[in-house]
């Protein structure tokens, strides 16, 4: 058998696989410890120790000026989006069976950016009215992408297809927006939509905080839920007959968090469709676990944004632009090998 | 365990019926076999009886009690059904496929009893799939899967067990596997087994009872000898044939007359409103 922890006392049983185990763990040490890492670098490099005697509430102003006012929330955000971006993935791919169907691919983080940019360019809006612009963006976006796409089951490529369309469609608006809007604000919206940590401050830690906070204990509650779902909806049904019941939940969960990841540091591209597929492939668990495919994202974020403040320093890139170049092959390599086996759902 | 439908009207799309006004009752740890031509409403009736569609009129009940109505957990625990082409998840084992038959016996506080693990590994062994344990399902042969899958209904526990066309796709041999294992965990643990099947001689040879239907009507039901006759096989299939006794079991041999299609059609009975 493959190596699992079974524990019993009395009527409570549980069963851990002792992989995912290592590699939940593994990809979270591994999370935060590049983040702090990154605290320690910059303009004005901190070696470890100052850091942690900061954050223990001994540094000096300036310390703390650095550590606890930008580098920190920046870090945390980056930690925090790439986890709630690898739940939503991990959650969408494995209920529609499918490692295409990703937030960023079925146009949610698209309904989210466009909701968003809506708020920054013609409210020119604070950082809770694009909370909640980017929030409706999404809703309304899987709600158009479920209507056009659902036919009695949820699977398979007509669901990437119709996201596809969706978000073409609401990129274009974002970008009409864009066109029409005043110089300031175009700007910052752009540099928003390429999804950046850059000056991310502690109210930017709030929204995404709050969506995991909120939605992962229900997903987590819902895995075995998601285990059945994974067998086919007629399978599902016939060992759980209120099943359906949950997988509305689940997406919903994917949804918020996807969409409140999106609201705190913009649509950083290819995590949700990347990260759970580095723990099914690269990390080789046979099935991508929730909470491994959160430390994962949470590692793909934080280390795209070390590298993309330090690969051309002084001058920054958005974190999203360095996604993009790592995620992009990971996607056309998925497509390609979609299309050689014919199917996928 | 006694599973039956009364007055059952089953549809897709509203207004069109698929299978209209049927009543059956599936006698109780027995073979029962659905068959009829492509179209007939077999799966559909099957899915029903599985609790899987809501009739739009009619009940379905197990043990008396309406199916509708009874706790999900427990409906559950006593009908399992495995669709025709149920979703294998990326990767996984043979062990952990079975292991997810056992949903509805667990719950968050309880979940891997030892009567969870004692279940799976009956049904490993009874499916002869316990060496292939650790292997991952993808890499199976198709009749390998089948078995696994079989498994996994049985780690359930279903008093009743549905199957929809468990023999597509298999070869020959391999079709003789699952109908075999099938008949014996039948027999060894007194199983109700239900099941569509596309071939009429294997059908008749390993249902104890046979449903034969044809645009959404159950047109004969009874011991396979009495249900396939040379009338029945010309009404139903709308092929000519001659029906013999099986030289090795007895049970009814169909063989098709030469161009009996043609004959069929002269007869006025090809391809009749199906």
């Amino acid at each position: 058998m493959t190596a699992t922890l079974v524990v019993r006392r009395g009527p409570v049983s549980a069963r851990i696989g002792v992989r995912g185990l290592v590699l939940a763990t593994a990809t979270w040490t591994a999370a935060v410890a590049v983040g702090m890492a990154a605290i320690t670098i910059g303009e004005y490099p901190l070696p470890l120790a100052t850091v942690l005697d900061t954050l223990a509430g001994n540094g000096s102003l300036i310390t703390y000026d650095i550590v606890v006012t930008h580098r920190l929330p920046r870090s945390l955000t980056g930690l925090l989006v790439g986890a709630a971006f690898g739940v939503a993935g991990c959650v969408l791919q494995r209920l529609a069976r499918n490692p295409l169907v990703s937030p960023d691919v079925i146009g949610i983080n698209a309904g989210a950016s466009a909701g968003a940019v809506v708020m920054i360019i013609g409210f020119g809006a604070s950082a809770a009215w694009v909370t909640g612009g980017a929030l409706a963006g999404a809703v309304i976006a899987a709600l158009t992408v479920y209507a056009v796409a659902w036919r009695g089951g949820f699977s398979g490529y007509r669901l990437v297809l119709v996201g596809i369309g969706v978000a073409a469609m609401l990129g274009s608006a974002a970008t009409f927006l864009l066109s029409r809007a005043e110089i300031n604000a175009a700007y910052a919206a752009a540099v928003w939509l390429v999804g950046s940590l850059s000056g991310r401050t502690w109210p930017d830690v709030v929204p995404v905080a709050v969506g995991l906070g909120l939605l992962l204990p229900v997903v987590l509650a819902l895995v075995r839920r998601l285990q059945v779902l994974e067998l086919g909806d007629d399978l599902a049904r016939s060992l759980s007959p209120r099943v359906g019941r949950a997988r509305a939940v689940l997406l919903a969960c994917a949804v918020g968090l996807s969409a409140l990841a999106t609201a705190s540091a913009g649509p950083v591209g290819f995590v949700a469709l990347v990260a759970p597929q580095i723990v099914r492939r690269v990390l080789a668990e046979r099935s991508p676990g929730l909470v491994a495919s959160a430390g994962t994202g949470a590692l793909v974020v934080v280390a795209a944004d070390l590298l993309a403040r330090t690969a051309f320093a002084p001058r920054e890139l958005p974190v999203g632009v360095v996604t993009a170049v790592v995620g992009a092959p990971v996607l056309i390599a998925l497509l390609v090998r979609g299309n050689r086996i014919g199917a996928s759902g | 365990m006694t599973l039956s439908g009364e007055n059952l009207a089953l549809g897709y799309t509203p207004g069109t019926l698929v299978v209209d006004d049927q009543s059956v009752t599936i006698p109780a740890a027995r073979v029962t076999v659905i068959v009829g031509p492509n179209a007939c409403g077999k799966s559909t009736l099957l899915r029903g009886l599985a609790g899987l569609m809501r009739p739009s009129s009619g009940r379905v009940l197990l043990d008396g009690s309406e199916i509708a109505r009874l706790p999900a957990t427990e409906l559950a625990r006593r009908l399992g059904m495995l669709p025709q082409q149920p979703s294998t998840p990326d990767g996984i084992t043979v062990a952990d496929l079975v292991g997810r038959g056992r949903h509805p016996h667990q719950r968050w506080f309880r979940q891997w009893s030892a009567d969870d693990e004692a279940a799976v590994s009956a049904a490993l062994h009874a499916t002869g799939t316990a060496e292939l344990a650790d292997r991952p399902v993808a890499e199976l042969s198709g009749g390998q899967r089948q078995r696994a899958w079989i498994a996994l209904v049985l780690a359930q526990g279903p008093g009743t067990m549905l199957l929809d066309e468990p023999t597509t796709f298999l070869d020959l041999a391999h079709q003789l596997d699952v109908l075999d294992l099938l008949r014996a965990v039948n027999a060894e643990q007194r199983r109700t087994i239900v099941m569509v099947l596309h071939d009429l001689e294997l059908a008749a040879r390993y249902a104890d009872h046979l449903i034969a239907m044809r645009d959404g009507r159950i047109v004969a039901e009874g011991a396979p000898s009495a249900v396939v006759t040379e009338e029945l096989v010309a009404s139903v299939f709308g092929v000519d044939a001659l029906v013999t006794p099986d030289p090795l079991t007895g049970t009814p041999l169909v063989l098709p007359r030469p161009g009996a299609r043609r004959h069929a059609d002269a007869a006025g009975l090809r391809d009749q409103e199906i």
